[in-house]
């Protein structure tokens, strides 16, 4: 069991900095995920933590050793590739046993331990094959089974399942999620899919431009974004974020966005402004009620998907996305009634992106998984 | 078939033969002339197939001639070049592919523009050189010659193949507990490894048939090599002993042929890797 530490760690190509300073201490026999879109620096992170790239600045320790200036092989850990990266010239058997070829451990021992890599990952009829034989499942078994054969300390994995089919992606996040408990090793996993990042992970990180946005529990993420990236990024369909005002009126924070003026709970902002606040404010779809409340909106467009369907609406010159059953008939021009669970409205300063909730209100059971 | 199709296909194959025999006559009138008797050769009308087929020709040469000194010469002479050009320029191809350091970019230009000379800007230096190195007359002052002019296109087309090496592969057996090097032989080589036969089989070829270097650098029969040593021994102002000369071109013929027989399909696709290798 292992702790992973990023301690102030940069790191330039030339004149581009990709992470100008991380900070992120993940615990041992955790599931994290580094979620963010492409070109965020999630990869570049995963891969000075591989030993793949050197650190500019800072520190990097796996448990209580710093690991910057050791190679890759000298880490203790494995790694999956998003490519899978299985040696083409070599049988799915010489993949796997490689590691344990490279670390020395005497011949007469590999090919149990093969064996019980290829049991676990059911991999036992295709230990003759070539990679090309194989089908993209089977290839992404193989790279697992490449890097769980030797128990490393800390397991990497970049992307493994972004080459699958939606199908065989949902099935492997399984068996991912399953693999974790049974090993109880700490994973490091790059993703841009928050749907993967959500269902697998123990903490996530979310990151644009190499800046660590919030590093917290899945639910935590979901329902108390820490500023107005995570706001946006998080979630399908994304949340409504619209710019608007706060100004106390009576001892309670009222919200002004477009023409639409609601009342906030007293406690629903972490300190009182004085006088008018910029603020940016974000909805989630399923926090906008439709057929009720004293506001009206007009309907765009209706996007049914089967079990919901996703309505754009318009009111008070803000344009909301709602998530409704998919039993709601609604028609494009229709007017409704519309209302928004107003302990769920998320406030972020208009011009740092910082959130200003007191959180109380905002607080649910957080969904969070303990595998060990 | 359709006749119309039938009798295309027909025409497509006569032509095709027809050229490929006009291509193939002087190598089989290489071979007929070298098992022909010496009182044939100049027969008029001549004929294709020999009344008598002799290998008296073959005979003399080895035993008269020096013919296999200068075998033994261009068989050390291509073997040593193919070696230093796969070594320096299989590890050469690594570096510019995988490393980044200043002037990489130029230093491979550099190379290319060497290749870019003409051969002959390139002897009397080159020559100059070997005799104040004191190699003037030997082998080696050929070895190095010829790595001159082969280990820039050797390093471009062995660059090209590298290049099509997935980066991931390698980073893959590092994670895995492999060393730099050790990465680069389990992973790099084998992958690379229709490149480098093919770079070889290039290198091998041009060395063995050079013959102008040879020919001003080299003028002793201990160090001539086929090419120079073949034309020195039976081509004279006076006199051209064609017999022989076609039993030695055969001969010279022989080990390139049995190297193509073998690895023409790397060679094949050697060719198509400068142009769109990914």
């Amino acid at each position: 069991m292992v702790t992973v530490t990023f301690d102030k760690v940069r790191k330039a190509f030339g004149a581009t900095v990709a992470i100008p300073g991380l900070d992120l201490a993940i615990a041992s026999g955790e599931f994290v995920s580094l979620l963010g879109p492409s070109g965020c620096g999630k990869t570049t992170t995963l891969r000075m933590l591989a030993g793949l790239e050197q650190p500019t600045a800072g520190e990097i320790r796996i448990g209580e050793r710093t690991v910057n200036n050791l190679a890759p092989s000298e880490r203790d850990i494995a790694m999956v590739f998003q490519s899978y990266a299985l040696y083409p010239h070599m049988s799915v058997r010489e993949n796997i046993a490689y590691p344990l070829k490279k670390r020395g451990v005497p011949k007469a021992d590999r090919p149990a331990m093969v064996q019980a890599a290829a049991d676990l990952l059911q991999l036992g009829p295709l230990l003759d094959r070539k990679p090309r034989q194989l089908s993209g499942g089977q290839q992404q078994r193989v790279a697992l089974g490449r890097a769980l054969v030797r128990e490393p300390k800390v397991f990497l994995l970049d992307e493994p399942l972004s080459n699958l089919d939606a199908k065989l992606r949902a099935h492997m996040r399984a068996e991912l999620i399953e693999l974790h408990r049974r090993l109880g090793k700490t994973m490091v996993y790059v993703t841009h899919d928050q749907l993967e990042a959500m269902t697998m992970s123990t903490r996530i990180a979310v990151m644009q431009g190499g800046v660590l946005q919030q590093f917290a529990m899945p639910g935590e993420i979901y329902h108390r974004p820490a500023n107005t990236f995570v706001a946006g990024f998080i979630g399908t369909p994304s949340m409504t974020l619209a710019d608007g005002e706060i100004a106390m009126d009576q001892g309670r924070p009222v919200l002004k966005l477009g023409t639409l003026s609601l009342e906030l709970p007293s406690d629903h902002l972490s300190d009182r402004p004085d006088g008018t606040r910029r603020v940016t404010v974000a909805v989630r779809p399923e926090d906008i009620i439709i057929g009720t409340g004293s506001f009206r909106a007009n309907v765009r467009l209706v996007e049914p998907t089967g079990h919901e369907s996703i309505v754009l609406v318009n009111a008070g010159d803000v344009g909301f996305t709602v998530r409704v059953a998919g039993d709601t008939v609604l028609k494009a021009g229709e007017t409704i009634p519309l209302d928004l669970r107003r302990e769920r409205i998320h406030v972020f300063d208009r011009e740092t992106g910082r959130r200003l909730n007191a959180d109380r209100a905002a607080a649910t059971a957080d969904s969070v998984r303990s595998r060990a | 078939m359709m006749p119309a199709r039938r009798s295309t296909t027909i025409l497509a194959n006569l032509v095709t033969w027809g050229l490929v025999l006009l291509i193939s006559f002087p190598l089989i009138w290489m071979v007929v002339t070298s098992v022909r008797p010496q009182t044939e050769l100049f027969q008029i009308p001549p004929t294709v197939i020999p009344r008598a087929i002799t290998f008296e020709h073959y005979i003399k040469l080895l035993e008269e001639t020096p013919f296999l000194r200068y075998f033994m010469n261009s068989m050390i002479l291509a073997t040593s070049t193919t070696i230093v050009v796969i070594v320096v320029g299989t590890l050469g191809a690594y570096s510019l592919v995988r490393f980044s350091y200043r002037g990489r970019e130029t230093l491979a230009a550099l190379v290319l523009f060497t290749y870019l000379l003409p051969s002959v800007v390139l002897i009397i230096p080159l020559y100059l050189m070997m005799v104040k190195l004191g190699l003037a007359n030997t082998l080696t002052s050929l070895v190095i010659a010829y790595t001159t002019f082969a280990l820039p296109y050797a390093l471009w087309l062995l660059r090209s193949f590298m290049a099509g090496v997935p980066e991931d592969l390698e980073s893959a057996a590092l994670v895995d507990g492999a060393s730099r090097m050790g990465a680069f032989v389990d992973v790099i080589l084998p992958q690379a490894l229709p490149g480098i036969i093919s770079t070889a089989l290039f290198t091998f070829i041009l060395a063995w048939n050079e013959y102008l270097y040879a020919l001003v650098m080299v003028n002793s029969d201990q160090a001539r090599p086929l090419t120079t040593g073949v034309m020195n021994m039976l081509i004279t102002s006076f006199n051209i002993e064609w017999s022989l000369l076609m039993a030695a071109s055969v001969m010279m013929s022989i080990p390139l042929i049995i190297i193509f027989a073998f690895l023409q399909s790397y060679l094949t696709r050697g060719f198509g890797a400068g142009g769109v290798k990914g």
